[in-house]
């Protein structure tokens, strides 16, 4: 086979499919969803803030209103935690924004994507893993600082009736290792995620480089 | 608007070329259509329309993982079949022109698009802006898809595998 042989027959025979797209068609081909990789990723971003805002913002209404407003405290620990969620969605979205350069040569999209995922996963692992013990020592604090301590009750109230410079060293035994277990499970789900799509850009960009 | 109906063929070819089926083709022409609809805000006429336009086609194309579990392995070249079955083309040219898909099936998802950017007679200097390949390895690539190209189609006459 002749590639040059095959330049007219290309040229010439439009491979065109049975029913052409006229404008109105591509007019509705725009109004459905893209399935890109990264506007899905954009997409599942929107709705896991819908989520968490759905999730969050009764809470906080809830502790500012009731109880006289004596809890009101956590409401304000809670819009903290929001707040950090907002800066965490906020890095993702600039990221995956981004991520693709169509306009771009294909290896400028390649490099970019590349670099661009790995941040992504990266920042994904570790926003990941710090949020547990956070959780832990925000949720922790509502607890001490709102309901006297019960002794014989769960962790929580276990911790509230031992002297204050134990707190760090029962807190490290316990975080230091569920810390560490959520390292690596959030690092085995990312790559489980994107793991395929990054090793297939790798793949192009060195066939692309090779001489 | 006028603008993809102006390149549509254009823009099938690149289908053609990445998908095996028709429902991949028409999910690959729709996300071209919408990646073409976003990005032309950015068009600012650096390069020629048609390199901008090859670059999204080519970029949406190749970085978009949908398809991978439908889509036959470029190494595993058994899985291709001889021919796309709904491809109906009668006559001399239009079987050459088959048996250039069925072969251009087997290449990898880069050398999918050089062929096609050679095919449509596109100069070095303009592959290399829409690939970003600096033109020696570019002409180096071409020749080593040329000489495997012509491997597979002596294959394919007797029958090797």
């Amino acid at each position: 086979m002749e590639l040059d042989s095959l330049k007219y027959v290309w040229r010439t025979l439009e491979a065109a499919p049975a029913s052409e797209s006229g404008p109105d068609e591509i007019h509705a081909l725009l109004q459905r969803r893209s399935g890109g990789i990264v506007t899905r990723m954009r997409r599942n971003l929107t709705g896991e803030l819908i989520l968490i805002a759905a999730t969050y913002t009764p809470a906080i209404l809830f502790y500012f209103l009731d109880f006289e407003g004596r809890l009101s405290g956590i409401a304000w620990l809670f819009i903290l935690l929001l707040t950090m969620l907002a800066v965490y969605f906020y890095r993702k979205n600039q990221l995956l924004k981004a991520m693709q350069c169509t306009g771009c040569s294909l290896y400028s999209n390649l490099r970019q994507q590349i670099t661009t995922l790995k941040i992504y996963i990266k920042f994904y692992v570790w926003s990941g893993t710090i949020m547990i013990p956070v959780m832990f020592i925000l949720s922790w604090l509502i607890i001490r600082w709102k309901f006297p301590a019960a002794p014989g009750a769960d962790l929580f109230y276990q911790l509230s009736g031992t002297p204050w410079w134990q707190h760090p060293l029962i807190w490290a035994v316990f975080l230091i290792p569920v810390t560490v277990g959520i390292y690596f499970v959030n690092l085995w789900y990312v790559h489980r995620l994107y793991g395929r799509h990054i090793r297939k850009l790798q793949d192009l960009l060195q066939e692309m480089e090779e001489e | 608007m006028k603008l993809v109906q102006e390149h549509r063929f254009l823009l099938y070819k690149v289908c053609r070329l990445y998908c095996f089926t028709e429902a991949d083709r028409q999910d690959l022409f729709q996300e071209i259509v919408i990646q073409l609809w976003k990005s032309y805000p950015g068009f600012r006429g650096d390069s020629k329309f048609s390199t901008w336009l090859y670059r999204i086609a080519l970029n949406t194309a190749i970085s978009d993982l949908r398809k991978q579990g439908r889509r036959p392995s470029t190494t595993s070249t058994s899985e291709i079949p001889p021919s796309l079955p709904d491809m109906t083309w009668p006559g001399e040219e239009e079987q050459q022109l088959q048996q250039l898909y069925a072969a251009i099936a087997r290449l990898s998802d880069v050398e999918k698009a050089l062929v096609m950017l050679y095919l449509e007679d596109k100069p070095y200097e303009e592959m290399e802006e829409i690939m970003g390949i600096n033109q020696n390895n570019l002409r180096v690539k071409m020749n080593r898809i040329r000489e495997k190209l012509r491997k597979m189609t002596k294959e394919a006459a007797y029958g090797i595998r």
